[in-house]
């Protein structure tokens, strides 16, 4: 054994957290997770022949094929993402109290708060990979069916004698359900959305005793996420009850520990080929952020004062 | 001179836990202090639900007391920075699986600041030290259970600590994976690293400790050192080579002449079971 020297460092709060992260993405990956890449794949292939409802006129008929590509593709997206970092952040902080795996990691020099971070890093950066992978399956499919679609609509309306400026108008609106920037951005959005579910269940999952007990009070939060606004906005309207100072602290409250998901309904907007502004995407990160960073707090206090 | 720090100071420790039903306390334990100077090495003995792991547990901040203090080197347990200069090796670990064993002594390097080249050297140099340069590459999944205490004592010792706190640390394994983890701690000892462990195999206690404690029900109930507590004063022991049966009948006379003296025993020093398991399965030319 050598003498110790000075390259024992102790590292620092970044480096642990990546160390950690790292480690947690690679123990995912040799879990096999990335073969729903697959299961995405023909998804996103079979959207192509998906036969929706038509009410518009032919020219329409193209686009339809579009909307459901991306419809089923992010559809399928929120899905995976939510279904993974919910899961697999209840799994992998019981699992290593009962491998006890988690007392040689905290008896090194290593805080709770950065075993934490890097937990919750690792799963995000896996579901972020994984998002990353599908949306470029989708646009690639996307992309082909977009100019397939493009070219039989010109070819409709120059057979039918449309003026040109008819015709680039028919252009810019197939553009709109191609492959765009807003496209990106609902995407990212569904990365935001899954963000604040691994928080979520990080918090969840510091004081559960089991992996079954965190995933489902995760989803349930989540599904009370998507109409908790609603709830919330009857309750003040609900006559003099709903009035009163404490009616509306207590809303506050609870719209401050209780994600509204009702902010990420701009992502069907995207599906309907509007466009995504830049403010919207930024409240939304600021959103995601906001609670990421409130849950994992949250996890940290009552971590730092759990007993193994 | 100034006397040095000790590597663990635990002043009257208490640690009460609640149970399930009605909110009531155990006491798991109940004012143990224990002193330990750097290069001891230390044995906790006691039988199961003594108090040892959770004594080990608040000594790494794992747990916290409910009254007293733990230092190591003294810093307080409860910061981070007491866990600079100690290594430990849980009862029956199970380290991740889908790691390899050189993967896993890197990651463990890793949250101790280690990088690089440093970090390369250190790797090989403990998987060389534990015996398990063979299986650098093999995922932990496949390795035996002697196998893996050894890499959970590669891990304890990847940052060079200057203290070590074995809890059990060959539980479940065979005598030669025992006798392999035995001399480890023997090396450690030469190297003048403090060692402080716990265990119910008696016999390897006495073989690698100068210092014992025993705890029962939580509380300390012998400590001191290992050859001042089994020393029996009034006796006094002789082993001849070869000698003849003339020669032992005319020592059993003189002792018999010899007032206030009595002869309690004569005969032949048996070996140690384990030693004869260990002649009798090790380096045997006979087998392939």
């Amino acid at each position: 054994m050598t003498a110790k020297t000075d390259h024992t460092t102790h590292g620092s709060h970044l480096g642990r957290i990546l160390v950690i992260a790292f480690h947690a993405f690679t123990q995912l990956v040799r879990m096999k997770v990335f073969y729903f890449l697959a299961v995405f794949a023909v998804i996103a292939i079979a959207s192509n022949f998906f036969d929706l409802p038509q009410h518009e006129g032919p020219e329409a008929e193209g686009i339809n094929v579009l909307r459901s590509i991306k419809s089923w593709s992010l559809g399928t997206m929120t899905l995976f993402s939510v279904v993974l970092s919910i899961v697999a952040t209840a799994l992998l902080l019981p699992k290593d109290v009962e491998d006890r795996t988690l007392y040689t990691i905290l008896a090194k020099p290593v805080p709770r708060i950065d075993y934490l971070a890097g937990k919750l890093l690792g799963v995000l950066l896996l579901v972020f990979v994984s998002l990353a992978l599908m949306d470029v399956l989708m646009t690639g499919v996307l992309q082909i069916r977009s100019s397939m679609v493009l070219d039989q609509q010109l070819a409709m309306a120059h057979s039918l004698g449309w003026p040109p400026a008819a015709i680039e108008s028919l252009r810019a609106e197939t553009a709109l359900h191609g492959p765009s920037w807003s496209l990106q951005g609902a995407v990212f959005a569904v990365f935001l959305r899954a963000s604040i579910m691994a928080s979520l269940a990080l918090l969840i999952s510091t004081f559960s005793s089991s992996t079954l007990f965190t995933t489902i009070i995760s989803f349930l939060i989540y599904f009370i996420g998507h109409f908790q606004a609603d709830a919330r906005d009857a309750y003040l309207q609900a006559g003099q009850a709903g009035e009163g100072i404490f009616a509306r602290m207590a809303t506050l409250v609870i719209s401050l520990v209780m994600p509204d998901f009702q902010n990420f309904n701009v992502i069907d907007a995207v599906i309907e080929g509007q466009a995504m502004p830049i403010l919207i995407l930024g409240k939304l990160t600021l959103i995601g952020l906001y609670y990421a960073l409130f849950f994992t707090v949250a996890s940290w206090f009552v971590f730092a004062e759990k007993e193994f | 001179m100034d006397s040095p720090i000790p590597a663990v100071e635990i002043k009257n420790l208490v640690k009460d836990f609640k149970t399930s039903f009605r909110k009531q306390m155990l006491r798991a334990v109940d004012g143990v202090s224990i002193r330990i100077m750097p290069g001891e090495v230390y044995g906790l003995i006691g039988p199961n639900g003594s108090g040892k792991s959770t004594t080990m547990k608040a000594l790494l901040g794992l747990v916290a007391p409910t009254a007293g203090q733990c230092a190591i080197f003294g810093k307080d347990s409860l910061k981070v920075d007491s866990r600079n200069d100690v290594g430990f090796l849980p009862e029956n670990p199970y380290f991740y699986k889908h790691l390899s064993g050189a993967e896993t002594l890197r990651f463990y390097g890793k949250l101790c600041g280690l990088k690089g080249k440093t970090l390369d050297a250190r790797v090989s140099e403990l998987l060389a030290l534990v015996d398990l340069e063979g299986a650098r590459d093999r995922r932990l999944g496949g390795y035996s259970k002697g196998m893996l205490q050894r890499i959970g004592l590669a891990q304890a010792l990847v940052q060079e600590p200057r203290l070590v706190i074995l809890d059990e640390p060959t539980a479940g394994v065979d005598p030669i994976g025992s006798r392999q983890i035995r001399d480890l701690i023997l090396k450690l000892k030469e190297q003048g690293i403090t060692v402080f462990l716990c265990s119910h195999l008696l016999e390897q206690v006495q073989e690698v400790c100068d210092h014992v404690g025993i705890i029962f029900r939580g509380r300390m109930v012998k400590e001191g050192k290992l050859d001042d507590l089994i020393a029996i004063e009034d006796q006094t022991e002789i082993v001849l080579k070869d000698a003849s049966p003339e020669l032992l009948s005319q020592i059993t006379a003189l002792i018999e002449n010899s007032k206030g003296t009595t002869l309690i025993r004569t005969g032949k020093p048996r070996t140690t079971l384990e030693r004869l398991f260990l002649r009798e399965t090790t380096n045997r030319e006979d087998q392939p």
